[in-house]
């Protein structure tokens, strides 16, 4: 037999690597898109997409809903629905759109929406819109026509119309007692695959009512690792990639966008030393927010003064940002101290791996500069399980004094999405008991117009000045890399929905 | 190997099994509720109690337990929670990737260390055998996330020879296959050259040698069946780990392996699928286990596995 030297290794080493690069997949061609998101969807049932990782490949792409809100101001506008309106306080009609056709070739009118929003509230179903959106709200439709629908609720909502922007539309044939794998919807793509662990294939709709999208076929893949999501534009392979870490999306095609995301402590306002006033003050007073920003969090990230951003209805502007003032702090503490308020108790900072980039790094500087101001707290990061152990109730009454580092996120528009479960006596996140803020909050649900927006701006104004029940930190940004030949702005829902029908090459 | 043997070792590997998916039925329930992951944060006390009882996780420990024992009697581990499908299914679909991924990367590792640390053994204290000291050590110890992300940044960013990551073609194996080789190679090559020299220096080279044997055979023959021994135990051994997956190496490149699986099934508080993962991976293992005693009676006659 013929000795392999070193000669021929080295050139059947670099035949190989050359039999290599010839395999690597080309920059794709432009009639198709591959994006990279972080995990693979729960599933694709058009009643699930209240789970970001289902909506993203759903929204929009397979599935509609009868409107959408406007990522510029959050208003209703159109979609599987023309227009909408009011018939008393109970009722509200809807208008579909004519010559709409599924995937599967079954025509969509008011018994395929009855359908779909019976589904949806199927408790043996557990559909995430069911019971989160729609929660406690008992819908019932009627068909006037098949153009024609009335759905009648048992207490006045004023905002359904944005309700029903959540309910996505799936074909009739959809299972009505299990969820589904394969869905039909109405929208400009529909689903060719789900390979699992893999990938989920789409293809354009030819039979799509709108505007047709510009590339026919759209692959969705997940890569758990931030650098590996942002080589994979880099090598041609994948043309989008979400939730970029600050650290590696620092190039030219990382967009950062508002992610309707606002980070913050919750603090338990109910046990002592943290069930006085001075000492939550000086806590908000003792974080450097101006140092966590352009470091920690993103540079684009902007210095919240309550739980929701500004585009969200009942947003209000006039809560001063927290002043960094160490000295106040300490001079608040030691004022509690000296009424006998147990200052120097162990304060446990409870936060979750990876609620965003850089979560545990965030919460170690806040924990350096609550002790710098004299608080003696302790860190414990939790994975999601345990997290969310501490962030739902029932809590121990023997717990430790804690502050909870959290993500409140508000893609619907309006200050109801936020505010009762999370500030209100019965509220499974709250750690408030109030009954005048359970009033504000159950007068603003029930009111609309400017009466609306002034409940809920007290609202917030109480939670953050009056009570301080919070330490806000930042309204969020996601950073998504675009490759340089693709037209895409991601906007404020972005992470909800990737926009397939939005995106183009250049 | 008799079969009076092979029973014997069936009927233990179904003692320790039980016992196995006895720990993991309670250990995994100790880890938290999982319908709190489940259900958007926003949802009624109502709805989490509903999934509970959809669930059967309304009812007692023990009673869970017995019906849980009674269908893995019939090989039903459940539907996953995650996935919607029965979990075997889905375990079934990532394992053989596992096996593939780790058996290749491992035949390499082992070739690659029998011929190192031979090599090595042969020229004990000269400057080969310190460079591939050098070279085993850092890959024994090399961290396999580091080393993904290395290999992404070298050969797929900069180089371009290589895809970032997924799931096709044989392309897509190198930077795994990769990973997985280090850490068994560098221990492989430190087992091989240390049982080699001692080998080596054995009687029974010395006499092959006085017979007239040439260095070659003596090396390779006489020494290498020897020292194959304990290589092959640790082999076994990293077989072994393997079967149960690379769960970083799996998660960085997005691999779908019973590793990465595995990892996602916990953070996901997915019973059916940590349990059917779990399951799969102990009767690969107990098979592996057989294999090597049968491989390791074939290299060493001495040896009689009974």
């Amino acid at each position: 037999m013929k000795k392999i030297t070193g000669i021929h290794a080295l050139s059947m080493g670099l035949a190989m690597s050359l039999a290599a690069s010839a395999a690597i997949p080309a920059p794709a061609a432009t009639d198709k898109l591959t994006v990279v998101v972080t995990d693979e969807p729960k599933s694709l049932d058009p009643c699930d997409t209240d789970l970001s990782g289902n909506s993203r490949i759903l929204h929009n792409n397979i599935t509609e809903a009868l409107v959408n809100l406007s990522p510029k101001d959050g208003s209703v506008v159109p979609s599987l629905a023309t227009s909408w309106r009011q018939v008393d306080n109970l009722t509200w009609e809807f208008k579909l759109r004519e010559g709409v056709t599924f995937h599967d070739g079954k025509a969509f009118d008011t018994n395929a929406v009855i359908a779909a929003l019976k589904r949806a509230q199927d408790p043996a179903l557990g559909c995430e819109v069911g019971v989160a959106t729609l929660k406690g709200l008992k819908l019932n439709a009627e068909a006037v026509n098949p153009t024609t629908l009335l759905i009648k609720t048992d207490v006045v909502e004023p905002i359904l119309p944005n309700k029903m922007s959540a309910l996505d539309i799936g074909s009739p044939a959809t299972p009505g007692d299990t969820k589904t794998r394969t869905p039909a919807g109405t929208g400009p793509y529909k689903l060719v695959a789900w390979t699992p662990g893999q990938s989920v294939g789409l293809v354009a709709y030819e039979g799509y009512w709108g505007d047709k999208p510009a590339i026919p076929n759209a692959t969705i893949i997940w890569r758990a690792e931030s650098a590996v999501r942002a080589a994979m534009v880099d090598t041609g392979e994948a043309q989008i990639a979400y939730e970029i870490a600050p650290q590696d999306g620092t190039t030219g095609q990382d967009h950062a966008f508002p992610n309707a995301e606002t980070s913050l402590l919750r603090i338990d306002a109910q046990i002592a030393p943290l069930n006085d006033k001075r000492v939550r003050e000086a806590l908000n007073l003792a974080i450097d927010r101006d140092g966590l920003i352009g470091t920690i969090f993103h540079k684009d990230a902007q210095k919240a003064m309550q739980v929701v951003p500004p585009s969200v209805f009942g947003f209000n502007p006039d809560i001063p940002v927290w002043t960094y003032d160490p000295e106040k702090a300490k001079s608040l503490l030691a004022a509690a101290k000296a009424d006998g308020v147990p200052v120097d108790k162990e304060i446990v900072i409870y936060g979750r791996i990876g609620i965003y980039p850089n979560s545990s790094e965030s919460l170690e500087a806040i924990q350096a500069m609550l002790a710098d101001a004299g608080f003696n707290a302790r860190l414990e990061m939790l994975e999601t399980s345990p997290w969310l152990k501490r962030l739902l109730k029932p809590w121990s009454k023997d717990r430790q004094p804690s502050i909870l580092q959290t993500q409140i996120d508000n893609a619907e528009g309006d200050a109801v999405f936020t505010l009762p479960n999370r500030f209100t006596t019965d509220g499974n996140q709250s750690t408030i008991t109030d009954a005048g803020l359970d009033k504000l909050i159950a007068d603003g649900s029930k009111a609309t117009g400017d009466e609306r927006k002034k409940l809920f701006q007290q609202a917030f104004k109480y939670i953050a000045v009056d009570t301080v029940n919070i330490a806000p930190l930042f309204h969020m940004v996601t950073i998504a890399r675009v490759a340089k030949n693709v037209n895409y702005t991601p906007d404020v829902q972005a992470g909800n929905e990737i926009k397939l029908k939005s995106i183009s090459y250049r | 190997m008799s079969f009076t043997y092979f029973l014997k070792r069936a009927a233990f590997a179904a003692l320790a099994l039980a016992a196995l998916m006895t720990s993991a039925f309670f250990l995994v329930r100790l880890t938290g509720d999982p319908v709190n992951l489940y259900l958007p944060v926003d949802a009624s006390d109502a709805a989490r109690e509903a999934m509970r009882i959809r669930l059967g996780l309304d009812r007692s420990l023990p009673a869970q337990f017995f019906d849980w024992a009674w269908d893995i009697l019939s090989l039903d581990f459940g539907m996953s929670l995650w996935h919607n499908r029965p979990a075997m299914d889905v375990v079934l679909e990532a394992l053989p990737n596992t096996l593939a991924l780790g058996a290749i990367a491992l035949a390499l590792a082992f070739t690659a260390a029998i011929v190192m640390g031979s090599i090595a053994a042969v020229n004990a204290g000269g400057w080969i055998d310190r460079g591939v000291n050098v070279l085993s050590q850092a890959a024994a110890s090399v961290p396999d996330f580091w080393l993904g992300l290395m290999g992404v940044l070298l050969f797929a960013v900069t180089f371009r020879i290589l895809p970032t990551s997924g799931f096709g073609g044989p392309i897509y194996w190198v930077l795994p296959v990769a990973c997985l080789f280090a850490r068994p190679f560098g221990t492989l090559v430190q087992i091989v050259r240390g049982s080699m020299i001692e080998a080596l220096n054995a009687t029974f080279v010395r006499t092959a040698r006085a017979k007239g044997a040439r260095d070659g055979r003596v090396t390779f023959v006489h020494a290498l069946r020897n020292a194959l021994l304990p290589a092959v135990t640790v082999t076994g051994d990293l077989a072994a780990q393997f079967a149960g997956g690379g769960g970083v190496v799996e998660v960085v490149f997005g691999f779908p392996g019973i590793g990465k699986l595995l990892i996602d099934g916990i953070l996901k508080r997915d019973f059916a699928i940590v349990q059917a993962s779990i399951f799969a991976v102990a009767v690969v293992i107990f098979v592996i286990n057989i294999l090597v005693d049968m491989l390791y009676a074939s290299i060493d006659p001495r040896v009689r596995v009974e």
